[in-house]
């Protein structure tokens, strides 16, 4: 048998295992080790006296994935920045952030839900998981702004749609992640989420100025803090602003040479964030709670991790993206639409799926396809498709998957993110915050196309360093 | 999301396996975080040194990839015991009594036969780094400060052992489910909803403030 | 037909030419009945290549000996500082000798692999930016981004060797966790640290990593005799090549240096007799020791080194 047809099977009974509710990191070890099984099976005839030994190669060769694929340099940023958000929790920054938020940005229309989207952003730069800065700020901003006589699903809404943007402001897990598997430049990736996470936030908060305009009574401005009041409310935020400066600083410096590498800087920016964790009183039972929380996060994510790169490791010897890349480059379809039919794909299946194990799963086959389509990894700028290099393109398209796997947490029918608003406020319903979130698809189908259309704003801050 | 533990107990020998197994895995877990803190320190010693003290840190990479294994997979089993790893959950969220344990069973059944070869295979990458007759053991070494490899090619097998081991726990208590048709078992995951998932992860941030 | 499977890693460059053009000669010679699927980083991690041919994996890989001293300690004679490699062909002469002493042959065999060829690289020599270091006490204090016995031999004159990965090199020099950077030509060129640099030693010349070409025993020895001659006779061939091609970048390498403004820096005869009395003979001298210690023929191997170079100096290679 040919090995692509074995490749498309066990990809296919893959996908059968991840349905029937099989963890999605054991079916894709399962699914590579099973076809790396069959591939050398295959090479040997199926001879069954030759069967053990295609079977005990194929266990060696997966049986050293899990040992060799973690122990990398670039994949410590992973665990780090899962520990900085948990420190961040710790610190009391989210509701130090909401504060500062609250009296400099509240007195426009709509003013505390634009602090609130402000805030998120800004604890964004701390946490690298979504779904947490949901949860957290549903605690904080939700019942402010309903004592001040905000629709409460409205409210519900900007809180699950801005716990979004903690994926593509650094530091992010997710662009980790995607930095890996596609074998590109960790820093260059965290320095191209910033501006479109602040991009985002930015057209969120017009979004909401513009609704707070046209109906006066869903967001009321608040007013009345005095600047003294205002500059007050900055320190106790101050972390989050250092936090931030040393992760760029630590991958670009605009002003002379950065100041060492991205896991340095994280690590560095979890050092400091753990201090004034410590100032504000953590002591050892919060701080084994937070580690025994960081460990099971990251070896949630990892176990993933190295299960998809056993499979990998299987897609290696079948040549399957290969194949697929060639398909793709063979459809007689502009680029274009090819590249906006992923992106749908991706919708639809990010409507079902974990993002995290969405694009870890297609990542190997979709990646190299995309690539190809552009020209290649070595393509220059000039004789591309998309008018730009192989690694830009490589840094845009994993800016736009993300944006598009975040746009998922917030749509029905398994948006995490609006479930995690519901279950911490039980006034609200999950449909009611399905409701509320709605007028945020509209933002982000606005970000997504500009981010398409104006590759710029991605490949801006990246093109610098 | 991993952190919605629904395990319930009972006086059955299985569940008194099930609690004797778990401080182990949380030690394990446990270590694994007290990992991911020590490279905050190794960082801040590696920047300092080279910015105030003209002495950077020798092998920080080699030092990190040692610590890797311990950070990432030690703690495998502790998740799968919470029922923590990613899955997706359309189908069997909305299955109950026999079906739901069926397809359990034929999960764990299928993941159990996986780690068990990838023990296997892992204890075999382990084995091939290590030889007492040389000097530390060692038959593999990292590129900078030839550190020996084998502890941390060790820590994997160690860790799946312990995965199989509630893998087969696990086994027996959705296999019991489907026999007896149980409602609750003890000593599996049970099957949140999203919603009440989301709302355990609530009430567990809901404790620090 | 066969097809074996070929595990080497980063993209195609010059230091991948020989693997390339042996497939394709063993290919032209038996017709298509013996084919090579080159693989880049498909089939396993680079430092992992020599556990493939171990388990079988793959039939043939490329690795380096410095990546991991503890798998192949014999054939880190070769990555000893300054045991005066002029160039290519000697390179390839060494290794030919070391590769072809029984107690090399016999630690590779160990993990089932039999050396086929080397790859030969030309010296590290450093690029750096700011004022050059072209002298002992300027390297002092030096971060200097060098692994095994080079960043050995750098620390006896007091630099300090620094890890970063070779993808992190670019940017470890950018932001100054580096000063300098030894590398091969090649490299310097394709992870970009000859964009940073404001200079290059010409004639430090302090070493090299060693790069063997290896195949699977058992996959081997099952060759019919046609493919096995098909192969074996191909090597010099694609060594060959790989020297050609392999001059072209040098030569080209001048040019590059004037594009980019990068100081060629010559450093004086005294200054590197320092610096061999300093570092080579005591490294040199402690390799020994702790193979001989190991029941190794360490002394031996390094002998074999020195005069198989003396002989290819005096046949003029
Ligand atoms: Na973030
Ligand atoms: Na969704």
């Amino acid at each position: 048998m040919d090995p692509i047809t074995i490749g498309l099977w066990v990809t296919g009974a893959m996908f059968v295992m991840v349905v029937i509710g099989m963890r999605v990191a054991f079916a894709a070890a399962m699914a590579g080790f099973v076809g790396l099984v069959w591939l050398r099976w295959n090479g040997f005839g199926y001879n069954p006296e030759q069967f053990w030994k295609a079977l005990t190669i194929s266990v060696k060769i997966a049986g050293q994935v899990p040992h060799s694929k973690v122990s990398s340099q670039s994949l410590s940023l992973i665990p780090t920045f899962i520990l900085i958000g948990y420190l961040a929790y710790y610190a009391n920054l989210t509701k130090a952030l909401f504060e500062a938020a609250k009296r400099w940005f509240a007195w426009v229309p709509g003013g505390l839900a634009v602090s609130t989207v402000f805030a998120t952003a800004g604890f964004a730069a701390v946490s690298g998981a979504s779904v947490a800065t949901a949860a957290v700020f549903a605690r904080i901003a939700i019942p402010e702004m309903q004592a001040v006589g905000y629709n409460k699903k409205f409210a519900a809404g900007v809180v699950a749609a801005g716990g979004t943007l903690a994926s593509l402001i650094p530091p992010s897990a997710i662009l980790v992640i995607y930095a890996i598997i596609v074998e590109q430049d960790v820093g260059k990736l965290l320095l191209a989420g910033f501006i479109p996470g602040a991009f985002s936030a930015v057209i969120y908060a017009s979004l909401i100025i513009g609704i707070a305009v046209i109906w006066k009574n869903v967001g009321p401005p608040v007013t009345g803090f005095t600047w003294r009041q205002r500059f007050a409310a900055l320190p106790p935020a101050l972390p989050i602003v250092a936090v931030v400066v040393i992760i760029i600083f630590f991958v670009y410096n605009p002003f002379g040479e950065a100041w060492g590498t991205p896991t340095e800087g994280g690590a560095v920016g979890a050092f400091i964030v753990f201090l004034m964790a410590l100032y504000r009183g953590m002591r050892w039972a919060e701080l084994k709670d937070a580690l025994i929380e960081t460990a099971k996060l990251t070896v949630m994510i990892f176990t993933i991790i190295w299960g998809v790169l056993i499979y990998v490791r299987f897609l290696g010897f079948a040549d399957l993206p290969g194949a697929f890349a060639d398909w793709i480059t063979s459809l007689h379809m502009s680029p274009m639409l090819i590249l906006v039919c992923i992106l749908l794909a991706y919708a639809v299946l990010g409507m079902f799926m974990d993002a995290i194990g969405m694009l870890l799963l297609t990542l190997p086959v979709v990646y190299p396809a995309v690539m190809a389509l552009n020209g290649g990894e070595g393509v220059s700028a000039a004789e591309s498709t998309f008018g730009m290099s192989g690694t830009m393109c490589a840094i845009w398209f994993g800016i736009l998957v993300v944006k598009m796997a975040e746009f998922c947490l917030i749509t029905p029918p398994i948006g995490l993110n609006c479930f995690v608003v519901a279950g911490v406020r039980p006034d609200l319903s999950v449909q009611d915050v399905f409701k509320g979130v709605a007028p945020f698809f509209l933002a982000d189908a606005v970000t997504i196309a500009l981010l398409v259309a104006f590759p710029a704003i991605v490949l801006y801050l990246p093109s610098l360093a | 999301m991993a952190g919605a533990s629904a395990v319930l107990e009972d006086s059955s020998l299985l569940s008194r396996l099930d609690r004797a197994l778990l401080p182990l895995e949380r030690l394990m877990a446990l270590i694994s975080g007290l990992f991911v803190f020590s490279l905050m320190f190794l960082a801040a010693w590696s920047v300092g040194g080279r910015k105030f003290f003209g002495a950077p840190l020798m092998g920080y990479v080699d030092l990190i990839e040692m610590a890797m294994p311990f950070i990432a997979i030690l703690g495998v089993s502790y998740v799968q015991r919470e029922g923590g790893h990613i899955r997706m959950d359309i189908l069997v969220g909305n299955l109950h009594g026999r079906l739901l344990w069926l397809f359990e069973t034929i999960s764990i059944l299928l993941i159990l036969l996986l780690m068990l070869a990838l023990t296997w295979g892992a204890w075999d990458h382990f084995d091939r780094s290590f030889d007492c007759a040389r000097p530390l053991c060692s038959r593999d070494s990292t590129i900078d400060i030839s550190l020996p490899l084998w502890p941390a090619k060790l820590v994997v097998p160690v860790a799946f052992s312990v995965l199989c081991l509630r893998l087969l726990l696990q086994l027996v208590g959705y296999g019991r489910a489907l026999v007896l048709g149980l409602d609750r078992p003890a000593a599996v995951p049970l099957n949140l909803s999203v919603e009440e998932q989301a709302r355990a992860e609530a009430i567990h941030l809901e404790g620090h403030d | 037909a066969l097809e074996w499977n070929v595990s080497v890693w980063g993209k195609r460059r010059a230091f991948t030419e020989h693997i390339e053009k042996l497939a394709e000669l063993v290919a032209q010679k038996t017709n298509g009945d013996f084919t090579m699927n080159v693989s880049y980083g498909g089939l396993s991690k680079n430092t992992d290549n020599l556990d493939g041919i171990s388990i079988g994996a793959f039939e043939m890989a490329q690795f380096c000996a410095g990546y991991h001293p503890d798998k192949n300690r014999l054939i880190t004679v070769l990555e000893l500082p300054f045991l005066g490699v002029e160039d290519l062909k000697q390179e390839v002469a060494v290794s030919d000798a070391v590769y072809a002493h029984p107690a090399v042959a016999d630690e590779m065999a160990q993990w089932n692999a039999r050396l086929l060829m080397t790859s030969p690289m030309p010296q590290y020599n450093l690029v750096g930016t700011g004022e050059p270091r072209d002298t002992l006490d300027k390297m002092s204090g030096m971060r200097v981004r060098a692994t095994g016995g080079l960043g050995e031999a750098f620390e006896k004159v007091g630099a300090v060797p620094t890890s970063v990965t070779s993808s992190e090199a670019y940017q470890a020099m950018e932001s100054g966790v580096v000063d300098t950077v030894a590398f091969a030509q090649h490299a310097h060129l394709s992870f970009g640290t000859i964009n940073e640099a404001d200079w290059w030693t010409a004639n430090l010349n302090p070493g090299t990593v060693n790069c063997p070409v290896v195949v699977n025993i058992d996959a081997y020895d099952a060759l019919t005799d046609a493919q096995r001659e098909a192969l074996d006779s191909s090597v010099p061939e694609a060594i060959a090549f790989y020297l050609e091609n392999y001059g072209k970048l040098l030569q080209k390498w001048d040019a590059v240096l004037a594009e980019k403004n990068v100081q060629k820096v010559e450093i004086s005869e005294d200054e590197l007799a320092k610096f061999r009395e300093l570092a080579a003979a005591p490294i040199s001298r402690e390799w020994i020791d702790s193979m001989n210690a190991q029941g190794l023929p360490g002394q031996e191997l390094y002998d074999l080194v020195e005069t198989t170079l003396a002989d290819a100096k005096a046949k003029g290679m």
